[in-house]
């Protein structure tokens, strides 16, 4: 190549440097070096796999693989575990409430100088903070889940690498990194509406866990108006959201808030519509009542779940369903952070903790919405056959609402986004009329049941 | 053609800068979009951010050197732009090509069209909202890249399609794997209808949705899919015919609409096409050589010009090639389709919403590295 | 009315179909490895880093022509009385320019192989002068880079190929 321009010359070699390894032979191992470079010095020490795996090779027969065989064996111990420990720890409602009266009778008899009233706050206040850790606690437990199901429907592994066994500790790692993670937001923003937003999005679900009965004598409250309560609250979140996408200074972030104005308050409709039949079945707005309404048998082994009741318990089931994963902000309901169009939706400019809390909070209305299925759906605490009843009713509940849970995470991993105006119409068109219909539907259970 | 709210209430356009760094412009286009509302009533394409300038590079490299320089431009589906380049050199120097390096070369291309098409599913389907078709996809279009490292030692930058020839011959056992992975891929692209094809929310997205009409699609100068989505039956492998693909038999796959849709599944229905052709190629491998022979080490053709133009992922992919009759091509241009195609925007965008955009500009299926070279 | 519930049931239906996609990919074992504590070895004629020999090399030029990227320049040793011979004084890739396009490979004439991609992928490089590789006679094959701190030359820190102990050399 005469026309190729002349490479500039290297640098003249210095004198042959002083170590000589023999020629054609590897040089010894180097020791690591220090520092940070000794991460990287350590991958290098991985096992070399002799071939790839193709998913021909590795999917016809996975009883093969020894690290398959472990994970079977590992999964089927946990859930033999956690049913053997329910069967032995029982109710825990009634060592609770044991626990209250101890409070109470303490304070009367010691603290005779307190109001009596001192006793109850303070029981209400260690609940507020139980409920509060499970929020936080399900968060944990639920990115990391979802990080794992959705490997493993992706053929992938997910994180394996923090906290020894399947990364059970990426979460935390991670939250810890966006704790210390620079809160950096654009210039023009509405600085205070900005901090407020993740605090209005998070206050509301923390208050709706509320009256939500984990099992037998296990809700916070027992509020007699809980379905309005809970639907009332989460309403608030909306706002939230509208205002971090206004006080961003971001087109996108305003786009993402808007939609999800649109989106939340259109769901809202059919999913309490879809509730009516149950509650006029019920007779009760409230969650505990709704669920022991739905305790016991047909046929002595048949659940009374609100599912069950031929066609009305099915319509509003798939409308409440579909409503919830809406109200979640998720897939395939996410377009007000539709990643695709919107990079980030509401939340584009948000970092560190204030956008964990946005991320909470879906989390959080993740396991509301499963609750809240779990209780109007799936009698809440009851067992699926008399004889299983000896399993405590807070078990029952952990099983159902997580049985939910994934399918949040199964429905988002498998479903394409709507599109806003589409979502629209699906709601308006489709799931309110039907949730009417399935009131009408129910007339004569509500006749046949109360009269 | 665009809606305008109630003129009572006082609204504002909104211009919005998507990209290049916004997660669905696949690379680094640049969309200037002024939106009423969700609605858009303009949009710029805005290009160049990846411009390499590749074509003048070619001028100062010799004829094997610039085959190299091919492999940059439309990454995603290396062979087929080495086989355009080759193609044209090998008019210039006038070059008889062995039967077995030209079924080999074919059989590489369409292979290449597999994972090119498998990258495209992937990716609208992220465009669409859906994430695990990307990952479903990316496991398959790694069983296509482990078949082109067994071939040539490279899994995207392939160098494999040589004047005169192809670089190395098929390795033992690599027709094997390959029966074997396409036997499997069959089985797949139904699972990938499945999962994303026919899922209603999908086809809701999707169907009448960027609709290009067939006049409008010719006189835009498309080419691929997107022009056969709309329902123009052209494709450079039947109607000008180049290396062996008239000894094979295969369809020309046709939309109807010219929807988002419509090109999508004209995709999908390629890779069965592909293959389809694979499969022939295999059967009718012939012994021989895979190297023509009296290729110069470096080549000095004649003074002259040609033009070879293959069917590419995207579409109708072209080279014309001057020769001045030194070792170096006088010139050298490239009909990149993604570049041509990508015009169309600025009409196809107009009206739709910021979702449908997305969907629109992920189903014409650009390469940024081909539109700005 | 009946195209109605059909249109319903068609769309529950093609929504199962793609949830029983998903279910049943989760139980089937993940394709991937855990990356760096299992490697895939990759195949035979894989283009990783480009691996020099000084001993064998006869300094024909032959690659520095096929490279079309310039990346490699070398130089003759030379008799006392500065006539050229065919071994090579200093021989340098910079790896910022390499293409991995084998031509240089190809090009080489020496049996076996003088200059020849290893199956190294993981080719790391803390800083950009560590991207020239040079190599002398008695190099080790991965060569030494020239620290313009230090003004001396190196052999390049970590294990630069770790992927293969033989490299595949043709």
């Amino acid at each position: 190549m005469a026309e190729l321009a002349t490479p500039p010359p290297p640098p003249t070699p210095a004198p042959a440097p002083a170590p000589k390894p023999p020629a054609n032979v590897m040089p010894p191992e180097k020791a690591v070096p220090a520092g940070i470079r000794k991460v990287f010095a350590k991958h290098t020490e991985g096992t070399l796999l002799p071939n790839r795996l193709w998913p021909t090779d590795v999917w016809p027969n996975p009883w093969k693989s020894a690290s398959y065989r472990r994970g079977a064996l590992v999964l089927s111990a946990l859930i033999l575990a956690g049913t053997g420990a329910a069967f032995f720890l029982r109710e825990i409602g009634v060592p609770l409430a044991a626990l209250r009266e101890t409070l109470h009778r303490f304070a009367e008899a010691n603290l005779p100088q307190v109001p009596s009233w001192a006793a109850e706050a303070v029981w209400i206040l260690a609940k507020a903070l139980v409920v509060l850790h499970i929020i936080l606690f399900n968060g944990l437990f639920l990115v990391w889940w979802e990080r794992k199901i959705s490997a493993h429907m992706q053929s992938r592994l997910g994180p394996i690498f923090t906290g020894k066994w399947h990364g059970v500790l990426q979460t935390a790692a991670d939250g810890i990194k966006l704790l210390l993670k620079e809160d950096a937001a654009p210039k023009e923003k509405d600085s205070w509406l900005h901090s407020l937003a993740p605090a209005l999005v998070f206050v509301p679900v923390l208050i709706c866990f509320t009256p939500v009965p984990w099992g037998r004598d296990l809700e916070a409250a027992n509020l007699d108006a809980g379905v309005l309560y809970i639907f009332a609250w989460a309403g608030l979140s909306v706002l939230g959201i509208v205002l971090a996408g206004w006080a961003s200074a971001n087109k996108y972030s305003l786009l993402g808030g808007l939609r999800s104005a649109a989106q939340f308050v259109s769901y809202e409709l059919p999913r309490s519509f879809s509730l009516v039949p149950l509650i006029a079945i019920a007779g009760s707005l409230s969650l505990t009542k709704i669920a022991g309404y739905q305790e016991g048998y047909w046929f002595g082994f048949f659940p009374k779940w609100f599912l069950f009741y031929p066609v009305v318990g099915q319509i509003s089931f798939v409308i409440f369903l579909i409503a919830s994963v809406a109200e979640t902000n998720r897939t395939p309901f996410d377009i007000a952070e539709a990643e695709s169009e919107l990079v980030g939706g509401f939340h584009t400019e948000y970092s560190g903790m204030k956008f964990s809390i946005f991320f909470l909070t879906e989390y959080a209305y993740v396991l509301l919405a499963s609750c809240l299925l779990t209780t109007f759906f799936m009698g809440g605490g009851a067992a699926p056959l008399p004889f299983l009843s000896v399993l405590p009713s807070w078990f029952w509940f952990l099983g159902k609402t997580l049985f939910f849970m994934f399918c949040f995470l199964w429905f988002r991993w498998t479903f394409p986004r709507f599109k806003i105006d589409r979502l629209l119409d699906f709601n308006w068109k489709f799931l309110l009329p039907w949730s009417f219909v399935n009131i009408v539907l129910a007339l004569p259970y509500i006749y046949l049941w109360k009269l | 053609m665009i809606e305008t709210h109630s003129s009572s209430l006082k609204t504002d356009q909104m211009f919005i800068n998507l990209g290049p760094q916004h997660p669905s412009t696949h690379g680094v286009l640049r969309l200037g979009i002024t939106l009423d509302g969700e609605v858009i009533v303009k949009a710029e394409p805005d290009v160049g951010y990846l411009h390499r300038g590749t074509e003048k590079l070619c001028e100062v490299r010799g004829y094997h050197h610039c085959v190299v320089v091919t492999d940059r431009w439309d990454y995603v589906s290396a062979m087929t732009n080495n086989l355009v380049f080759c193609l044209a050199a090998e008019k210039l120097m006038g070059l008889e090509i062995p039967a077995r390096a030209n079924y080999l070369r074919v059989a590489m291309c369409e292979l290449n069209r597999i994972a090119s098409h498998l990258l495209f599913f992937g990716t609208y389907g992220i465009d669409i909202g859906a994430f695990t078709p990307f990952l479903h996809a990316f496991r398959e279009r790694e069983m296509v890249l482990d078949l082109f490292e067994m071939v040539c030692g490279a899994r995207m930058t392939y160098n494999y399609i040589r004047l005169g020839g192809v670089m190395a011959d098929a390795p033992p056992g690599w027709a094997d794997k390959t029966s074997e992975f396409l036997k499997y891929f069959k089985t797949k692209l139904r699972e990938y209808d499945d999962l994303l094809s026919f899922n209603p929310i999908f086809l809701d997205r999707t169907k009448k949705v960027g609709i290009i009409t067939a006049e409008q699609a010719l006189d835009w100068g498309l080419s691929g899919p997107n022009l056969r989505g709309s329902g123009v039956s052209y494709d450079v492998r039947k109607t000008f015919p180049y290396s062996i693909y008239d000894k094979l038999d295969f369809k020309v796959c046709v939309g109807e609409a010219g929807s988002c849709w419509d090109r999508y599944y004209v995709r999908m229905r390629e890779m069965a096409e592909s293959v389809k052709i694979v499969e022939q190629c295999l059967a009718a491998l012939p012994s021989g050589d895979i190297m023509a022979k009296g290729v110069a080490k470096i080549p000095t053709p004649l003074p002259g010009e040609a033009y070879a133009h293959v069917e590419g992922a995207r579409g109708d992919l072209g080279i014309y090639l001057v020769s001045d009759g030194t070792s170096c091509p006088y010139r050298l241009h490239v009909r990149a389709p993604s570049y041509i195609n990508l015009a169309i925007l600025q009409e196809a965008l107009v009206g739709l919403r910021v979702a449908d955009m997305i969907a629109v500009l992920g189903s014409i299926d650009i390469v940024l590295g081909e539109v700005d070279r | 009315m009946i195209g109605y519930f059909q249109t319903i049931y068609r769309g529950f239906a093609d929504t199962f179909k793609g949830l029983a996609v998903t279910w049943r990919h989760l139980f089937k074992p993940s394709i991937t490895v855990n990356y760096p504590l299992a490697k895939l070895k990759p195949y035979e004629r894989f283009r990783g880093a480009l691996l020099f020999d000084a001993v064998t090399c006869i300094g024909c030029n032959l690659c520095v022509k096929a490279c079309p990227s310039d990346c490699i320049a070398l130089e003759n040793q030379k008799t006392p009385e500065g006539k050229k011979i065919a071994k090579v004084n200093w021989y340098s890739i910079d790896f910022g320019k390499c293409n991995f396009c084998r031509l240089c490979e190809e090009a080489c004439p020496t049996k076996p192989k003088s200059v020849w991609h290893s199956l190294d992928y993981e080719t790391v490089f803390y800083a950009r002068n560590q991207m020239s590789r040079i190599w002398q006679q008695g190099n080790p094959w991965m060569g030494t880079y020239y620290d313009a701190g230090e003004k001396i030359y190196k052999t390049p820190e970590g294990d630069q190929i770790p992927i293969e102990e033989i490299p595949s050399r043709r």
